[in-house]
């Protein structure tokens, strides 16, 4: 079975029927965003990007990721697809700087810890004053909640309501629960949990169409 | 920068500069930064502008420079290398006044790391330090670590230099990469890359690398320069590190076994032995040995470094200076203009102190007199005209006449300081020395240049006395036509006290009264007080009554300072009695202590229904407000621990201006809202502690109507305790005094001290001078800072520290000096409460000088007209002044003294106040 950062790739491949994407991810922090960007940014990951210490030369995934300190760009390329990512911190002191990133993006990924239902509040708030900027009105928007490998994470369509995500009707939206593969799937493929909801897949469908109308 | 000069050039002859380099277009153009796909070169010439535009001086706002920087970090996303360096220049840039540059710290991390191109890793480790968040130095100390003795010199260089701009804010994590930088200091090295570089092949060829070849290794050793940068700065406040330092890296006595190949870390190595001998006179022989091998050095900036730090040594003989000055006579001939320049430059200055030893030069000097290059000339000239005798002063007189035209500013105040001291030295030749200063008087040139001009000619006023009238005339003539409101009324200031006295005054008036009709209102209020003064030291009548009539045309003037000083003057023509005070009183109120009690007396509601007190404002000679005026500001001596207090090397600010200071602190603590305007504040603080222990702690005193406090300056030097509730026990016996509170420190670290601790008292009589000593323990809860996090320990334990007593004394805390006229007021207070005692002060006071001393000493007074020198062993007389805070008015005394051997210094104190009390405190003061 192909990943599902394989998938992924198909999925944003497929709808931009184009060879360049620019996504902006953003969430609170420790939600995993990094951690996400160096999952699809390595088709199987050979080393993480650990800012703070060069010593540390990982052969595979490595718990030891840092929080952001402002952004990280990467640009990810598989066949004829380039991705280019702002990968923006989650910490408070940076999420009024994440309106700076999204701008001008084809899609918005908004990447949630689905095992930390307190967080949720915040969460949502963000989201939504991010949204209810007007530079970025119809700018899809995707919604991962991420760790789903542990236990007591949110099913899908719970984030939904609890994010308010039905009530967004000026973009599309798509929501999945993920998480990053574990430490032992490594070097083999990496494997997706793949939960749609019905709501979900009817917002995939809309970001499908709508992608493909905007291709470049 | 060189592409961006060349620029500028190009459109400068299109017209077009201001255009293509102005701020408002190119924050419009920053437009190109969010454009996709990014063009690299549209990129790169908007960072190069702003860049440039950054360089000559132009500043954006804070939101500019955060609109620029957001737009440049979009730019990450392309790898263009040039691109990319020119990013991280236009960063480090912005980084001062931009918002939230943190923003890009992990990006240049990411740039920084070991996988990524070799040509962003230094530019990214240089950019780091500018806008990282100092407590996350932590964070990248693997990084750095590995960095500094990275073999590629460029990266090793970049992170000894980033890691020099870190320190300062993040000293306790900078301080362990001392090992790193020892390494990089000493890594026979460089040879690795530089060796490579013309050999080529196996290097570029190697593959292994393929973006080595992109960046060209550095041969130079660099390096080294920016590790020993680094080792100082890290070890500069432990003066034994830094001559083992100087000792390990220099190589012996003769030099040979440095280690250090390059020249500019020999020169900044031989820097740091000039500040140590500066600082320890007694390594001074052993750093004079390797200064001397370094003579020897293959490289002229490395022997000339050696020369001039020899050649500026503190007390150095003539024999001393005999190589050094050879192998500066060697560059004299040099065919290199730095050679020369450097070399004259530095004979210039020593010979002011060492004429003859320079003299050995001169023939070589000579022939520099007529060096294309203006500056050498300038210097050679000035230095032959220390070094020369009397003969040769004519001559070089009027080669320089012939290209002052051709020199700068600068350098015609070099020339004119010399013939300033030349003056001095030869005044048989005033004659063609003023000849040349009123010569370039005439000449055009900026206030400094105007001002050297003057000053040297008040210089000669004041000591040749047959110059004086002639010098007057020129200055009058001077003012005729000068352009500096400054100078012109100093000029009319010193005509009003040397114009009396000359043979015929007369001539001067029309000169002055010219200012009145023609200059503006400073200009003419000088001149208006410069006539007074004509008026009242002539005895020519007719002389007199001119004067009277052109201060009453002033009463006309626009300007009401005129208005005011003519009509005082001519108010003071008609009585005698105020002559003395108001024009030729010779001592003036401390404008510092004025402004302080005025802002007191204006801040405090309940002051204003008493009119203010002038006499309780100290006053000081003349020559006094002169020396004041030239001070340093006060706040950053205050409250300083005492280490950082001596390093800052200008003349302490007056006693006069810190009260205004602490008087500021003081109304900053709500507490003290209502103790009223504080009386008197401590001149200086009072050292409670040694200089090297781990807890400094200073005090200062403020008396108030009714309170006493205490204020302790408490410094924590240890980085990795933070002290809580610091407070202050102080315990006395019975002096009058109640304790009221203490203010502690909540928390104190190494970073947040000096913090300050007040004890407040009252007055339980506030009429009595309260007296004696307090024994001080400071006490506080230490707690260890957690390495990793920076945060304190749950638990500290709780300790206390035995400092010195703090004493409550007559002199400084009650009686502070004040300058008076001492026979007219001793005179005057005849009638006013008064006491005499005598008394044998001991066999400790040695001599009659020790018995001044002591006693200006315990009562903190003004000596007076120089008697605080006694001119003979046996019999003297000191005359003191001083005010009594609160109101005690003035009080003097009279010391009569005589000295016998055996029976040593007998003391018959005479003491003179508006109020008895104050006698009898200052009676005790010296008998208790
Ligand atoms: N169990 C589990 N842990 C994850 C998963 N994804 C990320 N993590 C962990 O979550 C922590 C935070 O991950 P990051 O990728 O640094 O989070 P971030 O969103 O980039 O955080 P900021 O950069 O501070 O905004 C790390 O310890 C990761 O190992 C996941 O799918 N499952
Ligand atoms: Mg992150």
């Amino acid at each position: 079975m192909a990943s599902f950062f394989s998938n992924l790739f198909q999925w944003f491949a497929s709808f931009f029927l184009s060879k360049t994407a620019e996504i902006a991810i953003v969430g609170l922090q420790a939600s995993g965003k990094t951690s996400f960007v160096n999952v699809i940014g390595s088709g199987q990951v050979k080393r993480s990007f650990y800012p703070f210490d060069s010593s540390l030369q990982f052969q595979q995934w490595s718990e030891d990721v840092v929080p952001t300190v402002g952004f990280i760009f990467r640009k990810v390329r598989k066949g004829n697809v380039t991705l280019k990512i702002w990968d923006v911190a989650g910490q408070p002191k940076f999420r009024s700087m994440w309106e700076r990133y999204c701008h001008g993006v084809d899609a918005i990924v908004f990447i949630i810890d689905s095992a930390d239902p307190e967080k949720f509040n915040t969460a949502r708030f963000e989201l939504h004053q991010l949204l209810g900027q007007p530079a970025l009105i119809g700018v899809p928007l995707l919604v991962l909640g991420n760790k789903n490998d542990l236990e007591g994470h949110v099913p899908v369509k719970d984030l939904i309501r609890d994010l308010q995500l039905d009530k967004i009707s000026d973009r599309p939206v798509s929501c999945y629960s993920v998480c990053r593969p574990s430490r032992a799937s490594l070097t083999m493929t990496l494997t997706l949990i793949f939960q749609c909801s019905m709501k979900s897949q009817h917002n995939l469908d809309i970001v499908l169409q709508w992608l493909a109308g905007r291709s470049h | 920068m060189s592409f961006a000069m060349a620029f500028s050039k190009k459109e400068d002859e299109s017209g077009l500069s201001s255009y293509y380099n102005n701020k408002t277009t190119i924050i419009q153009e920053a437009r190109v930064f969010n454009e996709s796909p990014i063009s690299p070169r549209k990129c790169r010439a908007l960072l190069t502008r702003i860049v440039y535009l950054l360089y000559v001086g132009e500043t954006f706002n804070t939101q500019e420079a955060t609109t620029l920087f957001f737009g440049t970090t979009k730019l990450f996303q392309h790898k263009d290398s040039a691109l990319r360096q020119a990013v991280y220049l236009a960063i480090k840039e912005l980084a001062t006044t931009a918002e939230d540059v943190i923003m890009v710290t992990s990006s240049i991390m990411k740039d920084m790391q070991p996988n990524s191109e070799v040509i962003y890793r230094p530019n990214s480790i240089r950019a780091l330090c500018r806008i990282i968040d100092p407590s996350m130095a932590q964070g990248v100390e693997r990084f750095f670590k590995a960095a500094i003795v990275d073999r590629n010199p460029s990266i090793s260089s970049a992170s000894l230099v980033s890691a020099y701009h870190l320190f300062p804010h993040a000293k306790d994590v900078v301080k362990r990469w001392v090992n790193e930088a020892q390494e990089a200091v000493n890594a026979k090295s460089a040879g690795y890359f530089g060796g490579q570089v013309s050999s080529g092949s196996s290097f570029f060829g190697g593959g292994s690398s393929q973006s080595a070849a992109q960046t060209v290794p550095s041969s130079s050793n660099i390096t080294q320069y920016h590790a020993l940068g680094l080792l100082y700065l890290i070890r500069q406040q432990d003066r034994m590190a830094v001559t083992k330092m100087i000792q390990q890296l220099g190589g012996g006595k003769s030099g040979s076994g440095t280690t250090l190949k390059n020249a500019m870390a020999l020169c900044m190595l031989i820097r740091y032995a000039a500040k140590v001998m500066e600082e320890d006179p007694n390594v001074q022989r052993q750093m004079a040995e390797l200064l001397e091998g370094w003579l020897r050095h293959k490289s002229d900036m490395v022997n000339f470094e050696a020369a001039r730090v020899l050649c500026e040594m503190k007390n150095v003989t003539n024999a001393q200076l005999i190589k050094s000055i050879a192998v500066l006579q060697l560059f004299l001939s040099s065919p290199k203009p730095v050679l020369k320049f450097a070399a004259t430059r530095t004979l210039a200055s020593l010979a002011l102190s060492h004429p003859t030893s320079v003299a050995v030069c001169n023939i070589d000097l000579e022939t520099l007199i007529t060096d294309s290059n203006r500056s050498v000339a300038t210097y050679a000239i000035t230095t032959l005209l220390k070094t020369g005798n009397e003969a040769s002063v004519d001559r070089l007189i009027k080669q320089i006449s012939g290209f002052m035209s051709e020199i700068s500013d600068e350098f015609k105040v070099i020339i004119v300081d010399a013939i300033r001291s030349l003056c001095l030295k030869f005044p048989a030749k005033h004659a063609s020395m003023l000849t040349f200063l009123s010569g370039v008087l005439r000449d055009e040139g900026g206030y400094d240049f105007k001002r050297a001009v003057v000053e040297a000619m008040f210089d000669m006023i004041k000591f040749i006395g047959e110059c004086k009238e002639q010098a007057l005339s020129h200055l009058c003539e001077f003012i005729e036509d000068c352009e500096f409101t400054k100078l012109s009324v100093r000029i009319l200031h010193l005509l009003g006290i040397e114009g009396p006295k000359a043979s015929h005054p007369a001539k001067y008036i029309r000169f002055i009264y010219n200012r009145v009709v023609l200059e503006n209102a400073p200009v003419r209020a000088a001149a208006v007080s410069s006539l007074a003064k004509f008026g009242v030291n002539t005895v020519d009548p007719t002389l007199n009554k001119s004067i009277g009539v052109l201060l009453n045309r002033c009463l006309d003037d626009v300007d009401d300072e005129v208005r005011d000083r003519a009509a005082m003057y001519l108010k003071v023509f008609k009585k005698q009695a105020l002559v003395e005070p108001y024009i030729k009183e010779d001592s003036v109120l401390s404008l510092a202590a004025l402004e302080a009690k005025l802002v007191s007396y204006v801040k405090d509601p309940s002051a204003s229904t008493q009119a203010f007190d002038v006499s309780t404002i100290p006053k000081i000679s003349r020559a006094q407000a002169a020396l004041e005026s030239a001070r340093p500001s006060t706040l950053d001596t205050i409250g300083v621990p005492a280490k950082a207090a001596a390093v800052a090397a200008p003349p302490p600010p007056s006693a006069a201006e810190t009260q205004s200071a602490y008087a500021e602190q003081i109304a900053a603590v709500p507490a003290f809202a209502s103790y009223g305007a504080v009386l008197n504040s401590s001149a200086k603080p009072a050292q409670l502690t040694e200089s090297e222990t781990e807890y400094q702690v200073t005090c200062v005193k403020h008396i108030f109507k009714e309170h006493v406090v205490f204020q302790f300056n408490v410094s924590n030097t240890l980085p990795d305790t933070v002290l809580e509730q610091v407070t202050m026990a102080m315990q006395t016996e019975d002096v009058g005094l109640t304790q009221d509170f203490v203010l502690p420190i909540p928390s104190l670290s190494a970073v947040s001290s000096p913090g300050i601790v007040y004890v407040s008292f009252t007055r339980d009589e506030p009429e009595d001078y309260a007296i004696g000593s307090f024994q001080c323990t400071l006490q506080f809860v230490s707690k260890e800072l957690d390495p990793s996090t920076g945060e304190p320990e749950a638990e500290g334990y709780e300790d206390e520290y035995q400092i010195e007593e703090v004493e409550l004394s007559a002199g400084g805390d009650y009686i502070i000096p004040s300058y008076a006229a001492f026979g007219a007021e001793w005179d005057r207070l005849k009638g006013a409460p008064s006491v005499t005692e005598t008394f044998g002060l001991g066999s400790s006071v040695e001599s009659l000088k020790a018995a001044c001393e002591s006693i200006i000493e315990v009562l903190n007074m003004e000596p007076l007209g120089g008697t605080e020198v006694p001119t003979s062993s046996s019999v003297h007389t000191l005359q003191l002044s001083g005010l009594v805070t609160g109101g005690g008015g003035k009080v003097l005394v009279r010391c009569r003294m005589t000295y016998s051997q055996g029976v040593g210094v007998t003391l018959e104190l005479g003491v003179r106040a508006e109020k008895q009390d104050v006698c009898q405190l200052v009676v005790n003061a010296v008998g208790g």
